[in-house]
This record gives structure tokens, C-alpha cells and sequence, in this order.
């Protein structure tokens, strides 16, 4: 269309102007698009990590929950332990169907990688009806299993042997995860008691993850088994995603403030370089008009100008997102105290179409008042002007 | 009456116009008691005294005088650029100081303006700045003639760089061309919508003695060959001689 080949010719006419501000908005977009996209990863990617535990109850140890549940769900260590008695406890209950008890532990291998080690039994099997086993159970205490990430990172096959590092003791790999696509690929599994005499920790869980016999019965559960035992920390994971994601949803309110005020200044910078080029060009408008462009004419042109920086800033902006993310999320990370794992800003085309879609309000409200100038600037006067 | 299918164009080729209607018997232009004042702060100028003249078809116009006498004001009326503040003014048949008169469409279909300055879009190539007259009033934005010629305005485009004197340089931009080729790049463009005016205000002031010859010469040309008529406002007494009428401004009066 000619009425948007002459606008893009004016942009290229100002080059370096056109840049600031197409740069100007695409951070604005690439801030909304981040943002929003983490908060829609977070919600999602939470509730895939709650759902691969395989339980609907959590027992930990006194303490803060959310610590408790980000060491359930990303591993490590943690200095808080409940006696492994409260285990038979837990099992005891009718409600109960499975009860997996297990011990933690976090140790450094060369290059500074944090291993996340997992002390197990068959319980724990029980709950991950998914698991494909390259290879076979533990046949002895010094028998390991591997999540596909965790053997990949210590160049380990089924059948070699491993070496724990910090702990020098050699393990005999009996098998590697094919891929889950869950927090286990990067977990090393071994005998809960291989662990725990391992670490000094015999007799000690971190964690018990329990499902249910009634689903539909688990608050019941969780008022009995809190009943039963003071010692322990009993939440249902249901709570724990309502907890962690109204958490999120508070700071919904604040994140879209920042993003109002992101995409209201990028708007006014382009409004305000448009208002400029518009007080530039007065002779040339007014040539324009002398030529036989009418308000209308003279109107468009500049709209088309605004809204094309600002369309031109909006997929530039998503890029610059899509570009940027694995920065962003390092960075929003860093700022929050629990993030599931996996990438949470990805390519969404819904995303994409409303942040375009918003660039696009904003040109054409931002374009106006140039537009409007433009459009009233008298071709005798603007001709006259020097 | 209809045109008759596969008869030659009997239209002139720059202005259109066919001399033998009726509304070729209407002068080009009628001023009565015109009038135009401006305010400039508290100050109130008369820029036009109140100027009676007719200017007949075909003519070829000089409008001389000081600067300051009223020329730019008069041919800015004359170019439906402006409105006059009393008086009445019929440019083309058409009473132009009636109220609810569209201007800006009797300007893209009537008149064609030269500058001084040129006023050529930098990013647009010779071709396309003389295009420029042709996007405007269209809803869907493409180079079409305001009246409504079917023949390829881009033809025409080149046609008229040709006859100018342009046929090399079509897709050159302004800064690629002198000061004389930018003017005739500037009057093909008057001449794109088929004007049946084409007023020229001080087109050869910014030109050296051979580079005004040479424009004044071609408005001559287009004047003589094509019937169009031409309004040239210049403050340089020399050129009196070359137009075949000249009327003199000053102080606001036709002297």
C-alpha cells in the first residue's frame, strides 16, 4: 500500500529517531510479553511439577511449607529431618494407599553441579507408574538408579559404576530413566538406607509422599493424619498450588502496573517523536495540502507512520522477549523464592497476537493528536513558515 | 457527449481540456474588491487592497512586484490555498468565496503549484514525487488521477519527467538532482492531475540566469503548446518581456 510504503519511508528518513523509538516500545512489549508469559509458565509448569510427585498429600518436617515443598520438588539439602518411624505411622492410617518415605541429599560434583540424591524404596516406585527403567530395580545397597539428565551429566550408562562425589563411595549404575520430562530426570535414586548411612543420616526422612485411597476423601486424610502426629507438616499439594499461585496472582496487580507504565511511556516517547516530526515537516504538509491532500490525507499519513513505529516496536518487542527469555527468567527467579524448573517463557502465539494487538491501540492512540495536528496545519502558513 | 472508441484523444495532452466547451468561454479568473488582511500580534496588514481583475484562459501571467506587494497572497487565493477576508473570487467558474466550497478538492483536480523551495519529498524518487498528487483523496491509497484518468498514472508520470526534460532521470531523488532538474521535477508534479492552472510562485528564485531561462522557457512552452494557463509571481523585473500579460502589484493595488 502506498499510504504505508510513503510512512515507512519517512521512518527510514529519520533513521536513528525511528530506531529509539521503535526500540522504546519494543522494550515495553518485550516487558509485557515476559511477564506475562512467566506468569502463564509459572501456573502451568507448577501444576505439572505438582502432578509428577504422584501424591496428593505431602508430609515434611516442621518448618516453613514452601521451603519444604521446593525441596519436594526441585531436591537438595535441607537441615530439617523427621524420625522414619513416623513412616509406619503414616502407612497405618486407613485412608492411606501408598506412602513413599524419602531421604534427600546434595553434593557437588566437579564444575560445581549440584547432584540432587534421593534416597528411595519400591514405595516410592509405586507413585511413578510412568518410570521406565533402562535396566532393573536396586539389586543390592550399592546399586544406583539415574535420571536420563543426571546420567547424561555424569557420563554414565547402565551397567558402569559411579562414584559419589564428596562421598567417594562407588555405586554400581542397575539403571537409567528414559526421559519423564519431570524434576526425576535429574535426580540420582539409590536404597533409602544406602543414603541415609551415606550422610550420616540413618533412621531420618525428609519428606513422605502420600496418595490417597479416595481422592475426593483427601482433606479428611489430611485432618487425620495431623490429628495423629504433631511432629510433622501435613499439607495436600492442592493447597500448596493455591497457596503458591495466589501468591503469584498478588503480584499480578504489581507486575501489571509496571507493564501499564512501561507501554503509557513507550507511548508517550512516540507520541512525542511523532509531534516533533510533525512540527519538522510543517513546510512539507503543507506542500502536501497545496498538492491537493485534504485533512483527511495528511491525517492518515501520520497515523500510519505512528502505527507502524509502534507495530514495528511490538514484534520487535516479542522477539526481544523470545531472544531475551532464559535472561528474564534467570532474572525473575532470582527475585522469587520458588519457581517450578523448565522454561516458563515460551513461544505462545495468543501472547503474541495481544501483545502486537496492544501496540497496535497503541499507535493509533498515541498517532492522534500528531495526526490531528498534521492535519490542521494551513498550507499558507505552513508554506510561509521558515 | 461521448467519446467515440479507438478516435484519438482530441483532450489536450498536459491540460485536458478540450477548448471547444462552453466553460472556456468562463475567464480562469475573476477577482471584484478582493481583499485579504492579516494579523500579525495587534498589528492588522492589508496584504490586498481590494484587487478587480480578470485573467482569460491561455494567458500566460506574469504577476510582478516588490516583495511584499501582495503577489504570494494573490496567487495563495488564486491557488485555493486561502480564503480572502472580503471580496469575490471565481477561479475556473467556480465562486470559490462561497461558504461549504471544498477547496482542497477543486486545487487536486484544477491547479497545479510551483515553488520556490521546490518542495520535494527527499525519500521519494522523481517519478513517485510526481505520483505524490495522485494518493491523495483515495480511500485504498494508490497512485490514481484525480480526474479520474484510466490510463496508468505511472505512465503519465514519466511522460511528463520526459517532457520536461527528465527521461533519464526517472528514479533519481531529489538530492541526486540540480537545482533546475529538482524545479522540473517540481512542475512535472503540477502538471500530473491535468491542471487547467498552473501557478508558479517565484519558480526561478532560487535558480541561476541560465537554469531560469530554461524553466521559464518550458512554462512558456506548456503555456503555448498545451493552452494552459500560467500564473508566474516574481519579484524579477528582467523576465517582464517573456510573459504575453503582466499585471503589477503594489502595496496591495494593481498598479
Amino acid at each position: 500500500m502506498i499510504w504505508f510504503s510513503l510512512a515507512f519511508k519517512n521512518l527510514v528518513r529519520r533513521k536513528t529517531r525511528s530506531i529509539l523509538t521503535v526500540a522504546g516500545v519494543a522494550i515495553a512489549i518485550a516487558v509485557l510479553y515476559s511477564l506475562f508469559q512467566f506468569q502463564q509458565g509459572y501456573q502451568s509448569q507448577l501444576k505439572g511439577e505438582l502432578g509428577a510427585l504422584g501424591a496428593q498429600v505431602m508430609v515434611v518436617p516442621k518448618g516453613c511449607p514452601y521451603e519444604a515443598a521446593t525441596i519436594a520438588l526441585h531436591g537438595g539439602k535441607w537441615p530439617r529431618y523427621m524420625d522414619e518411624g513416623l513412616l509406619d505411622k503414616v502407612k497405618a492410617n486407613p485412608g492411606v494407599l501408598e506412602a513413599a518415605g524419602v531421604i534427600m541429599d546434595a553434593v557437588f560434583a566437579p564444575g560445581n553441579k549440584n547432584v540432587i540424591l534421593l534416597g528411595i524404596d519400591e514405595d516410592y516406585m509405586k507413585l511413578r507408574p510412568a518410570w521406565r527403567i533402562n535396566g532393573h530395580w536396586f539389586d543390592s545397597d550399592s546399586a544406583v538408579i539415574m535420571g536420563s539428565t543426571a546420567a547424561q551429566d555424569a557420563g554414565v550408562k547402565t551397567g558402569d559404576y559411579w562414584v559419589v562425589p564428596e562421598k567417594n563411595v562407588r555405586l554400581h549404575v542397575v539403571g537409567v530413566l528414559n526421559r519423564t520430562n519431570t524434576q526425576d530426570d535429574g535426580f540420582v535414586f539409590m536404597p533409602r538406607k544406602t543414603l541415609q548411612k551415606m550422610s550420616g543420616l540413618e533412621g531420618k526422612l525428609v519428606l513422605i509422599l502420600v496418595k490417597a485411597r479416595q481422592v475426593e476423601k483427601t482433606d479428611a486424610l489430611v485432618a487425620s493424619l495431623k490429628a495423629s502426629e504433631v511432629d510433622m507438616n501435613v499439607f495436600p499439594l492442592s493447597e500448596l498450588l493455591g497457596t503458591i499461585s495466589s501468591l503469584m496472582a498478588s503480584t499480578r496487580v504489581f507486575v501489571s502496573a509496571i507493564i501499564l507504565i512501561a507501554v503509557i511511556l513507550g507511548g508517550v516517547g512516540v507520541l512525542n517523536t511523532v509531534l516533533m516530526a510533525v512540527f519538522e515537516r510543517t513546510r512539507e504538509i503543507g506542500m502536501m495540502k497545496a498538492m491537493g491532500g485534504s485533512r483527511g490525507d495528511v491525517f492518515k499519513l501520520v497515523w500510519a507512520e505512528t502505527i507502524l513505529t509502534t507495530v514495528l516496536g511490538g514484534v520487535a518487542g516479542v522477539i526481544l522477549a523470545l531472544i531475551s527469555s532464559r535472561l528474564v527468567e534467570a532474572f525473575i527467579r532470582g527475585m522469587i523464592p520458588y519457581a517450578p524448573k523448565g522454561s516458563l517463557i515460551g513461544f505462545s502465539l495468543p501472547t503474541m497476537a495481544m501483545c502486537v494487538g496492544l501496540s497496535l491501540v497503541l499507535g493509533l492512540v498515541a498517532g492522534f493528536y500528531p495526526a490531528f495536528r498534521a492535519a490542521s496545519v494551513k498550507p499558507v502558513e505552513a508554506i510561509k513558515a521558515e | 457527449m461521448d467519446r467515440i472508441q479507438g478516435v484519438k484523444d482530441s483532450r489536450n495532452p498536459v491540460s485536458g481540456q478540450n477548448p471547444r466547451t462552453p466553460e472556456s468561454l468562463n475567464p480562469a479568473v475573476m477577482a471584484r474588491g478582493l481583499v485579504r488582511t492579516y494579523r500579525r500580534g495587534a498589528e492588522k496588514i492589508q496584504a490586498l487592497k481590494g484587487i478587480d481583475l480578470d485573467i482569460k484562459r491561455g494567458e500566460f501571467v506574469g504577476v510582478v512586484g516588490h516583495s511584499g506587494a501582495g503577489k504570494t497572497t494573490f496567487l495563495n487565493l488564486v491557488g485555493l490555498m486561502d480564503r480572502p477576508t472580503a471580496g469575490r473570487l471565481e477561479v475556473l467558474g467556480t465562486d470559490v468565496t462561497r461558504r461549504g466550497v471544498r477547496l482542497d478538492a477543486l486545487r487536486r483536480k484544477n491547479i497545479g503549484f510551483v515553488f520556490q523551495e521546490f518542495y520535494l519529498m527527499p525519500t521519494l524518487t522523481a517519478t513517485e514525487n510526481v505520483l505524490l498528487p495522485t494518493m491523495w483523496g483515495k480511500a485504498n491509497g494508490e497512485w490514481r488521477m484525480a480526474n479520474g484518468d484510466s490510463r496508468g498514472a505511472g505512465q503519465r508520470a514519466m511522460e511528463l519527467l520526459k517532457l520536461v526534460g527528465l527521461g533519464h532521470r526517472l528514479t533519481h531523488k531529489p538530492s541526486e538532482l540540480s537545482g533546475g532538474e529538482m524545479q522540473r521535477v517540481a512542475v512535472a508534479r503540477a502538471l500530473i492531475n491535468r491542471p487547467r492552472l498552473l501557478l508558479a510562485d517565484e519558480p526561478t528564485g532560487n535558480l541561476d540566469t541560465t537554469t531560469r531561462d530554461g524553466i521559464l522557457n518550458l512554462l512558456l512552452a506548456l503555456n503555448r503548446d498545451s493552452g494552459l494557463t500560467v500564473m508566474v509571481a516574481t519579484h524579477d523585473l528582467s523576465l517582464e518581456s517573456r510573459f504575453t500579460r503582466v499585471i503589477r502589484l503594489e502595496d496591495g493595488n494593481v498598479a
